[in-house]
């Protein structure tokens, strides 16, 4: 495996090919329910954890760091299995099956009050546990739209994903691979909507600035926060745990407050907003480390 | 619209907007008015973009909207774009 993302691998080469495939997957996952399907995942994982050296090299990096001691195999199987179980859980989330769920959420009271305001707010999320789980409480109380901004390549992914689940969906699927991107994400938090991102990640691109994180520096993608503080808006960390079983626990904690961000020091407050982040980050790994879905070495 | 590589004085004027607003090490000057803008060219990415819509529409007026239909034509070069902002210019 190359040193992308297991999700790039697991939705399988050939993207014209993939799309019976996924259909397939999710016909079945929806015909036979969550339960059952969840047997599957178990020979997946397996599947996966043996066919790739590296992926389960990174993750036992990874592990070591936030365990803070040598990770056994039944570690490395279980971080897979956490990402399988979010990966599959997506499914019954788009399908507008929330009630399967049980969803405790925190600190919403930060969005509500931007909300009222109407003026839009960027929800900064991770490669960690799952986004969709915040989108689908969203769409369940009639919230604002959340627009997912993504490299255009995963975008194109996604939408075929969502073409075969939920095509009301795809609209909210922002591509960054066109000069007008970021011109839509404006348009839409001026329309009040909620656009999520996930800077954790940056496989390629220059401006990447290390911080320390799990205890060795990381290099973490600046372009996000720049584009936070040219907008303007309100920027809202979120995550959505999944805690086992039929849980997930969502947070919300306000990041960058763009009245106190201050113009005339536009990278003082671009420094503070990514050191936040990633302490943040931090911390969330140590409360869940089998969240963490970035399958690739990070610290590279 | 004319071949000529040479910036006119309104093209001059955008250029200087641009390598003032993202703090380009070109000269404004040295900015060819028909090469690419965005990716390769002048090798801005869209966070670039949305900078340069942003201080357009303060300087100009204008708004560069996401859903215009020439958006790839618009943003192909300092030339269409600078065409595009004197065609919307006080509209």
């Amino acid at each position: 495996m190359t040193d992308k993302s297991l999700v790039q691998e697991w939705t399988i080469r050939s993207e014209r090919g993939a799309l019976p495939l996924i259909k397939l997957g999710v016909w079945i996952a929806l015909r036979i329910g969550r339960r059952a399907a969840r047997i599957f995942l178990y020979p997946t994982c397996l599947y996966f954890l043996l066919s790739s050296k590296r992926a389960a090299r990174n993750s036992r990096e990874y592990l070591a760091r936030v365990l803070d001691r040598p990770p056994s195999p039944a570690d490395v199987f279980r971080h897979y299995l956490t990402f399988a179980s979010c990966v599959l859980d997506r499914v019954f989330l788009l399908n507008e099956q929330i009630d399967r769920f049980d969803i405790r959420v925190h600190g919403d009271d930060v969005v509500r009050e931007i909300m009222e305001r109407g003026g839009g707010c960027i929800l900064f999320g991770a490669h960690f546990g799952s986004f969709e789980v915040t989108r689908a409480v969203g769409r369940q109380q009639g919230h604002v739209p959340i627009s997912l901004v993504m490299y255009e390549e995963n975008a194109r992914k996604i939408r075929m994903a969502l073409a075969a689940i939920n095509p009301q969906l795809e609209a909210e699927v922002i591509g960054l691979g066109r000069p007008e991107s970021l011109i839509t994400v404006a348009e839409r938090l001026d329309r009040g909507h909620f656009v999520g991102l996930l800077p954790d990640r940056n496989v390629s691109g220059e401006d990447r600035v290390p911080y320390p994180f799990l205890g060795a520096p990381a290099r973490f993608p600046r372009g996000p926060f720049r584009m936070a503080m040219l907008l303007r808006k309100p920027v809202v960390m979120m995550v959505g745990v999944y805690r086992g079983g039929r849980c997930y626990e969502i947070f919300f904690e306000p990041l960058i407050d763009p009245s106190e961000a201050v113009a005339a020091d536009m990278d003082a407050s671009i420094e503070q907003a990514m050191r936040r982040y990633v302490a943040q980050l931090e911390n969330y790994c140590c409360a869940a480390p089998f969240n963490w879905f970035n399958f690739y070495d990070f610290w590279a | 619209m004319t071949d000529s590589n040479i910036q006119s004085a309104q093209e001059a004027e955008l250029a200087c907007l641009i390598v003032k607003t993202l703090n380009l090490e070109v000269e404004a000057v040295e900015i060819d008015p028909q090469a690419p803008l965005y990716g390769e060219g002048l090798g801005l990415d869209s966070i670039d973009m949305l900078e340069i819509a942003l201080a357009v529409s303060q300087q100009f007026g204008v708004k560069l909207r996401a859903d215009d239909k020439n958006n790839i034509q618009i943003f192909s070069s300092l030339r269409s774009l600078n065409t595009y902002i004197q065609q919307n210019r006080g509209a």
